[in-house]
């Protein structure tokens, strides 16, 4: 019997900021991510759990990430912070409907 | 994706015209979007808007459909009947309370606009950039009657709930989402920051040399009114004579022949500056050579573009104490020098901190640069766009859904 096996191994990358994202070093973050997906890179895990704060500045980094993703047929799972002043503004732009969100970065790994 | 949006446009004079014509320049570059539909206010004078444009690569077709006219009490049966008749796939509002007029039937009337077109089956998100509950109705002349002010607030609390009847409503300022949450229990408010209109190179920090120009910007006569300005201007020029007050735009709709009454009253007054409409084009211009932009506002009214702006070009600003202004402000990284609203002394003793220290102006610029650049409008259309994908994503489950039960029976 002939097997055709294959292996297709997805990557995934998990990235986990501990740091506040906002106007000041969000373009750092940015760049980070801007290099990774230059990099082949298409599906991501953004693991907010340590993050302490998040503004709208932080919030288009985000956005910006999942919409090149998509483009290039990938996705990105975030992981809710702990923090509320994190929490707050993905809450209040209602990304939490438009991302996939998910608890830990365990569970958002197996989602995908 | 086709999209109509309802909204003054240049050369209208209407409220949010500016902020529409960047929305749309950025809309326009959306692979998303394949055709945009204006509906805007009919001109003046017959006055006509700029022709249809044709699709060019990188840029979708954009139509202009004047179908409503400031004042008039049909506004949101027009809109409705045109957006039908157009059938787009979604219809963004671009509006305030006093969008559709300077009266009050035809300002509520036209806010049913959106309730009309989601009732003719077409997907609604209104961006809406004030709110009723935060206009301080004592500063805008209504505060001296406590029934008329119940009044006023019991239609804005209608009207509201007729505005939460679109797919979504976007706001610009964190607070007022919660504020909507709360107290009408909505689940499909979301903050759309203002996000700035130009992706600016970082600015000279420095104001051109020449007298210093104290300078103010927009449309004048309602919420935005000059007379402490221009007082405490009087003030500063007792010490000092390298000053320049410039007061850049425009009446506001609704206060036809304000600012000629003030430079009426101020004839004799040296070193103030009106500059009357302020072209697209030379609006760098006016901010660069500001040493200082002031908010001479009476009532808090949402996420000021000016002050976007101010950021864009790395100016310091001076802002009114008033409700939470500072901590909205600064809810978007920026910062500015305070003084007591209606109060030219105060206002005049602002000024002078930041006239007299060239470093705080500096940095408080640099701030607001960087505040200006964190979020550039170009993203916040696309939050627009993620948004809107969403809407016609539940509609069309929704639609499936629909069916498969109509199938089962």
């Amino acid at each position: 019997m002939d097997l055709n096996l294959s292996e297709h191994i997805v990557r995934t990358v998990v990235i986990a900021p501990s740091q506040r994202i906002d106007a000041f070093n969000a373009p750092e973050l940015r760049a980070a991510l801007d290099q990774q997906i230059e990099g082949g890179a298409r599906r991501f895990v953004l693991d907010l759990t340590n993050v302490p704060f998040l503004d709208s500045a932080g919030m288009a980094v985000l956005v910006r990430l999942l919409k090149r993703a998509r483009d290039q047929g990938g996705d990105v799972r975030l992981v809710w912070p702990t923090e509320e002043a994190a929490r707050r503004i993905i809450r209040l732009t209602k990304f939490d409907r438009v991302f996939t969100m998910a608890e830990t970065a365990a569970a958002a790994l197996v989602d995908f | 994706m086709r999209i109509a949006m309802v909204t003054p446009y240049p050369p209208s004079q209407g409220s949010l015209n500016e902020y529409a014509f960047h929305f749309i320049r950025f809309l326009r570059q959306k692979p998303e979007v394949s055709e945009i539909f204006i509906l805007s206010d009919r001109l003046p004078d017959a006055a006509t808007y700029p022709a249809d444009t044709v699709a060019q690569p990188g840029l979708a077709p954009l139509h202009i459909v004047p179908c409503w006219r400031f004042g008039a009490l049909d506004n949101a049966l027009r809109i409705a009947r045109t957006a039908r008749a157009l059938a787009p796939d979604m219809v963004l509002f671009n509006i305030q309370f006093a969008s559709f007029g300077s009266s009050k039937p035809a300002a509520a009337l036209g806010l049913l606009a959106p309730a009309m077109v989601r009732a003719a089956g077409l997907p609604a998100i209104v961006l809406l950039h004030n709110i009723m509950e935060t206009v301080d109705l004592k500063s805008a002349g209504f505060g001296a009657n406590p029934l008329v002010e119940r009044l006023i607030r019991a239609f804005g609390a209608i009207t509201t709930r007729v505005l939460l009847s679109a797919d979504l409503l976007a706001v610009t300022i964190p607070r007022y989402v919660e504020i909507l949450e709360h107290k009408y229990g909505a689940t499909n408010v979301l903050l759309a920051p203002h996000g700035a209109f130009d992706e600016a190179p970082p600015p000279s920090f420095e104001p051109p040399p020449g007298p210093l120009q104290i300078m103010t910007f927009g449309k004048f006569g309602t919420y935005k009114k000059i007379e402490p300005l221009v007082a405490a201007f009087r003030l500063l020029l007792e010490t000092r004579h390298d000053l320049e007050l410039v007061i850049a735009g425009t009446d506001s709709p609704n206060a036809p022949g304000y600012l000629e009454g003030v430079r009426l009253a101020n004839a004799d007054l040296a070193g103030i500056r009106f500059t009357g409409y302020v072209a697209e084009e030379d609006v760098p211009r006016i901010f660069q050579d500001a040493g200082v932009v002031v908010f001479p506002y009476t009532s808090t009214t949402g996420s000021s573009g000016v002050l976007h702006q101010a950021g864009n070009y790395g100016r310091a600003v001076v802002l009114p104490r008033m409700g939470d202004l500072a901590e909205l402000i600064a809810e978007e990284g920026y910062t500015g020098e305070f003084f007591e609203p209606d109060n030219p002394q105060s206002l005049a003793e602002a000024l002078a901190r930041l006239l007299d220290d060239p470093a705080q102006r500096r940095a408080m610029g640099t701030q607001n640069y960087l505040a200006a650049c964190g979020l550039p409008m170009a993203e916040v259309v696309e939050w627009y766009i993620l948004h809107a994908q969403n809407v016609l994503k539940i509609r069309n489950a929704r639609r499936v859904a629909r069916s498969r039960e109509l199938v089962k029976r």
